[in-house]
């Protein structure tokens, strides 16, 4: 019986595996040449695909999409799509919650009518997820024939929607990312970032300012990925050039639970100044519960990064934060009409006071927004990132913004504290402003686009 | 004196992680199913437990709202739907997948995405002296007060009643049943004992790391690597593994900082390659 | 008991075989472009459960972890990409890696099984996990690699959908021939008590590790895909997200169907990339999915669907008055009576 079964199988499957084989070769012949084609016929014939070839003939789609949309609805103002791309579930979906309210925020204020063009986005959920981002990009670029895609959040997503919107030849606007390479050593005139600065950006004035402080030794501790070792590279590489000593460093992985073994060695490092390069979120107010349960306040100068004590872990670690510094770009508690109104138009519309992230897309829409104002006609992908490197904002709510040729934001640094409000709520302070802090501080760019990325390794010491 | 606090920082953390083991592994003693929604249960708890707290200020009331809202749940999980594939481990194990899914992305709803810390009492804030150094109040209380839930438990399994039927449901179902036993109500019973323990970790452990979505899974592997140390089913093994854990996790941070992660993992391993039923587990 | 083709059935199904893979062939000329990169998705999240439900379906060991292995073949042709290394050095690397991390896995869970095996993986897919995230100088960390280009062959994405679905296809009938084989026989033997085919004199631990090895190499495949589809890597696809999904697949297909996978990871991806568009809630819709499959239908759509399909067998025999043809020939997860008597 086993055989005769065997047998019988063996000729079933000799004759599937022919069949297979006979589809394979019958069909790679006219798949090569005609069909699949069809979305791309125009191009370049498929069978002498070599690989930029094809990638050139991928991103060629999405011209004609763009000229026909402009076409059907030039009756109007002509239609702009943006695809919004952001993690609504998934471990980062309160951030990138806020990160859609700041565009939401944004076209609410000022209508969808900017220039000539009428602003329409496609609100896609990215999980957090690499792969699903990449996906829901796809599904923007290909299904809903999207002009512009905004977002994603996450430097991971960020890095992986870029390249393949880059091949696709769509713009990519970034609020919120940080990842340095995004607009230095990857730098692309289709990608440009419109709201947060770079990774290391803002801490080159932390090395700075702490040196003027008169602190000479240092300990860090940064979040062990790219962001974290660009902050810790800003802020290393300033207050070493000064002269400043680092004692120590120390990186911890994203999403450690328990921060209490590093407070116990910051406070026992001898440093005089702790400079601490958080991802922001739960790793901010797990290491600010390590602060208060080992008194680090009392024993050392702690000074935050962007997102240490921004709103997202503030309103959680609220009293024990008082009267810490940071260094940031967004100060919520600057005195200027423009944050007035939009923290007002914020606490309206969903309560409380925005985060760096409402502010990063809010900025990035007002970014948007101007640079449709700015042009005319049919939109060409380069077209439309130049028009926005092009946008000089006198005020916006991190203060006055310019776009370097690098497509990165050049503005204002600040050094914050924390302050209770009247309303029992907490909000950074400006004590000092650095003007037009650029992404390489006042190093040669040359210098510093030939140097490695900042690592573990190379981790920015003079 | 940095050896003798990280010592206390691993034993504080340890001691949250039997808190949250034990439950873990005294379902497995019993109903023989890993409970894999006891992250999930954690996460529930201490969301309960955060807001309470904060709501009328007293961490007792937060520590039972916290406790009654998973075992409330357990209850119903268990009633409506582990009892349908009762007897078939394996449906029941992927059934607690499904419900962990669930009961995440519904705290999510309701809780929102922002990490969120419990916001002790005045008498725990800050530090006390021990002497040669001062040392946090809050994670002395978690070593005291897991200590505490340890030795009821201890007593509770071995002195009463109730705990020598378990005993007797957990060495033999079918005899334990035989000698007029209710297997199924002591059954409910554990299974919701086990998810009230997860709420008690829950709002304990907000004091010490923060909520947040996906703070379910990773503290559900720190359970499995607990339990799969100490051997699945035993109390006193999830004792050891989590002082385990817990120190070597905190020493190794400071002295192997490159390998803070795999010091967890390679303890594990060489417990699954020579002894898989863990060092204090019987063989099933 | 003859799966020939001379059967009705046998005919029947070759019919559908052929019908199936001509549909596949025919996607990219019918469907745009983001619907045939979904539908590459799903083929390499359906080799993903495959490999999983070759675990499940012959030695009855249910992973939860099999996309630490997939993500370590996904890492090692990522890197060895980006250290410049030609096309046969990366699958060369991502062919080792794959062996090692599936070695590691089969070593750590071959002397467990049930809940113990399940645990074990989870925690050693964690691992794969953890490690990916913190030895962030080979991998990247939390940002994984990106940059990576497939082979310029295949660079266009239907040129890419063809030889997944080549592979996939191919993945499959090797699996199919291995289950059928005296291995996969001796497999499920073991499933049944590991005691009696012990003391029949099988190395029981080293056919454990074999059939590990074996759904290692089949998850490596499916993460090169992946890499190749995503041009991406990052610890998110070792996650215990990713293998839970394709455990779920297996189960909502029915453990140890043929086609089982396929439809699981039709649905789950559908869930997750389409439904999770227009419902902001999808990870509960994926959980009720998941409960009441294992409540109502523990087998899976696919168990479900044999069941039914065996029942208008039976009828239909009877009428033929031959009882012969009942065992259906896909039925390869719940006939352990008969194969066991041929290891023996």
């Amino acid at each position: 019986m086993l055989l005769h079964r065997t047998y019988g199988q063996r000729r079933q499957i000799a004759l599937v595996l022919g069949l297979i084989l006979a589809l394979v070769l019958s069909a790679c012949a006219p798949s090569g040449a005609d069909d699949p084609a069809e979305p791309e016929t125009t191009e370049a014939p498929a069978t002498t695909d070599a690989a930029p070839a094809t990638t050139e003939g991928d991103s060629e789609p999405e011209e004609p999409t763009d000229t026909t949309e402009a076409e059907e609805t030039s009756e109007g103002g002509t239609v702009v799509k943006v695809g919004f791309l952001s993690p609504v579930t998934g471990p980062l979906a309160a951030i990138g919650t806020e990160m859609k309210q700041g565009w939401e925020l944004y076209w609410e204020e000022h209508g969808v009518d900017a220039g000539s063009y009428t602003v329409e986005t496609v609100y896609e959920d990215d999980a957090g997820n690499p792969d699903t981002a990449l996906t829901k990009a796809r599904r923007l670029v290909e299904d809903e024939n999207v002009d512009v895609v905004v977002g994603p959040l996450a430097a991971n997503t960020a890095l992986a929607v870029a390249d393949y919107l880059v091949q696709q030849g769509v713009p990519n606007f970034h609020p919120v990312t940080a990842a340095d390479d995004l607009t230095q050593r990857l730098a692309n005139p289709l990608v440009i970032r419109v709201g947060a600065m770079t990774g290391s950006q803002a801490t080159y004035v932390a090395g700075q300012w702490a040196y003027d402080q008169g602190y000479r030794k240092a300990i860090t501790l940064c979040s062990d990925y790219a962001f974290g070792w660009e902050n810790c590279g800003g802020f290393v590489r300033t207050f070493t050039a000064a002269g400043g000593e680092i004692v120590d460093q120390l990186w911890n992985p994203l999403g450690t639970p328990d921060f209490s073994s590093y407070a116990t060695q910051i406070a026992s490092s001898g440093a005089d100044v702790a400079f601490i390069g958080s991802s922001g979120g739960t790793d901010g107010t797990n290491f600010m519960r390590a602060y208060e349960d080992f008194g680090l306040g009392d024993q050392i100068e702690v000074l935050g990064n962007c997102c240490l004590l921004d709103q997202a872990t503030l309103r959680d670690a609220g009293d024990i934060a008082v009267g810490l510094r940071s260094v940031t770009y967004w100060a919520e508690g600057r005195e200027s009409p423009e944050v007035e109104r939009f923290i007002e138009l914020y606490d309206e519309a969903y309560g409380g006071i925005p985060s760096l992230y409402v502010a990063n897309s809010y900025t990035a829409a007002h970014v948007f927004a101007e640079a449709l104002k700015a042009s005319e006609g049919e939109l060409d992908p380069e077209g439309l990132v130049a028009a926005a490197r092009e946008v000089n904002l006198e005020d916006s709510v991190f203060g006055p913004r310019r776009i370097d040729e690098w497509n990165n934001p050049i503005g204002n640094v600040y050094i914050t504290r924390v302050e209770q409000r009247e309303d029992g709520s907490y909000w950074n302070v400006v004590e000092e402003t650095y003007e037009e802090v650029s992404q390489f501080w006042t190093f040669d760019p040359q210098e510093i686009l030939d140097s490695p990325p900042y690592d573990r390794t190379n981790t920015g010491q003079q | 004196m940095l050896v003798l606090q990280q010592l206390l920082n691993g034993l504080s953390f340890g001691a949250l992680l039997f808190l949250l083991a034990s439950g873990f592994t005294l379902v497995f003693g019993l109903m023989r199913i890993a409970n894999l929604a006891h992250g999930a249960f954690y996460l529930l708890g201490g969301y309960v437990g955060v807001v309470v707290t904060a709501g009328t200020g007293n961490l007792a009331l937060g520590l039972l709202a916290g406790a009654i809202t998973v075992a409330i749940l357990a209850t119903g999980v268990e009633r409506v739907l582990l009892r349908r594939v009762r007897g078939n481990e394996l449906a029941e194990v992927l059934l607690t997948i499904g419900i962990a899914f669930i009961v995440a992305d519904i705290c999510l709803a309701i809780f929102g995405g922002n990490p969120m810390t419990l916001s002790v009492s005045e008498w725990l804030k800050g530090g006390i002296s021990l002497g040669v150094m001062p040392y946090p109040k809050y994670r002395l209380f978690i070593i005291g007060f897991t200590v505490l839930v340890g030795i009821a438990l201890y007593i509770f399994q071995k002195r009463s009643r109730l705990g020598a039927m378990i005993r007797a449901g957990v060495d033999d179902r079918e005899m334990a049943a035989a000698c007029g036993i209710n297997v199924d109500r002591i059954i409910s019973g554990v299974f919701v004992l086990g998810g009230a323990l997860a709420g008690i970790a829950g709002v304990i452990g907000a004091g010490l790391l923060s909520l947040r979505p996906g703070a379910d899974v990773d503290i559900l592997l720190f359970a499995l690597v607990v339990v799969i140390i100490g051997g699945l089913g035993s109390i006193n093994g999830a004792a050891v593994g989590s002082v385990l854990i817990g120190v070597i996790d905190a020493t190794s941070r400071v002295w192997f900082p490159e390998f803070s992660y795999f010091t967890i993992f390679a303890p594990m391993a060489l417990v699954l390659v020579l002894r898989p039923t863990g060092l204090f587990g019987r063989k099933v | 008991m003859t799966g020939a083709l001379g059967t009705k059935a046998g005919r029947f199904k070759l019919l559908g075989l052929v019908v199936a893979i001509a549909a596949g062939w025919s996607v990219p000329y019918v469907f745009s472009n983001y619907q045939v990169s979904l539908t590459t998705l799903i083929l390499i999240s359906a080799m993903l459960a495959t490999s999983i439900n070759f675990m499940a379906g012959n030695v009855g060991l249910v992973s939860v972890g099999h996309a630490g292995i997939a993500a370590t073949a996904g890492y090692g042709l990522a890197w060895s990409f980006a250290q410049g290394h030609g096309l046969g050095t990366q699958l060369l690397i991502a062919l080792a890696l794959t062996l090692v991390a599936s070695f590691v896995f089969g070593l750590t869970s071959m002397r467990t099984s049930g809940i113990f095996f399940l645990m074990a993986t989870l925690a050693l897919g964690m691992v794969v996990f953890g490690l990916s995230y913190r030895m962030s100088a080979i991998t990247g960390g939390e940002n994984g690699l990106s940059g990576i280009r497939r082979p310029e062959l295949f660079s266009s994405y239907w040129m890419y959908y063809f030889l997944v679905l080549v592979v996939f296809v191919v993945v499959t009938a090797a699996i199919w021939v291995v289950t059928r084989s005296p291995f996969g026989t001796a497999l499920r033997g073991i499933r049944e008590s590991e005691s009696r085919m012990e003391s029949l004199g099988y190395n029981v631990a080293a056919y454990k590790l074999g059939a590990m090895m074996i759904s290692g190499v089949v998850a490596g495949i499916a993460g090169v895909l992946s890499v190749w589809l995503m041009e991406f890597v990052s610890p998110a696809s070792a996650g215990f997200l990713r293998s839970a999904l394709a455990t779920l697949m297996v189960i909502l297909g029915g453990v140890g169907t043929f086609l089982g996978p396929l439809t699981g990871a039709t649905i789950v991806s559908w869930i997750e990339h389409v439904l999770s568009t227009y419902i902001e809630r999808w990870p509960t819709v994926l959980g009720l999915i998941f409960i009441v499959v294992i409540v109502f239908a523990p087998d899976g759509i696919g168990g479900a669907v044999r069941a039914w399909w065996q029942g208008r067998r039976r009828r239909s025999d009877r009428e033929v008055a031959r009882s012969s043809g009942s065992a259906v020939s896909a039925d390869m997860a719940r006939s352990p009576g008969g194969s066991q008597g041929t290891a023996e």
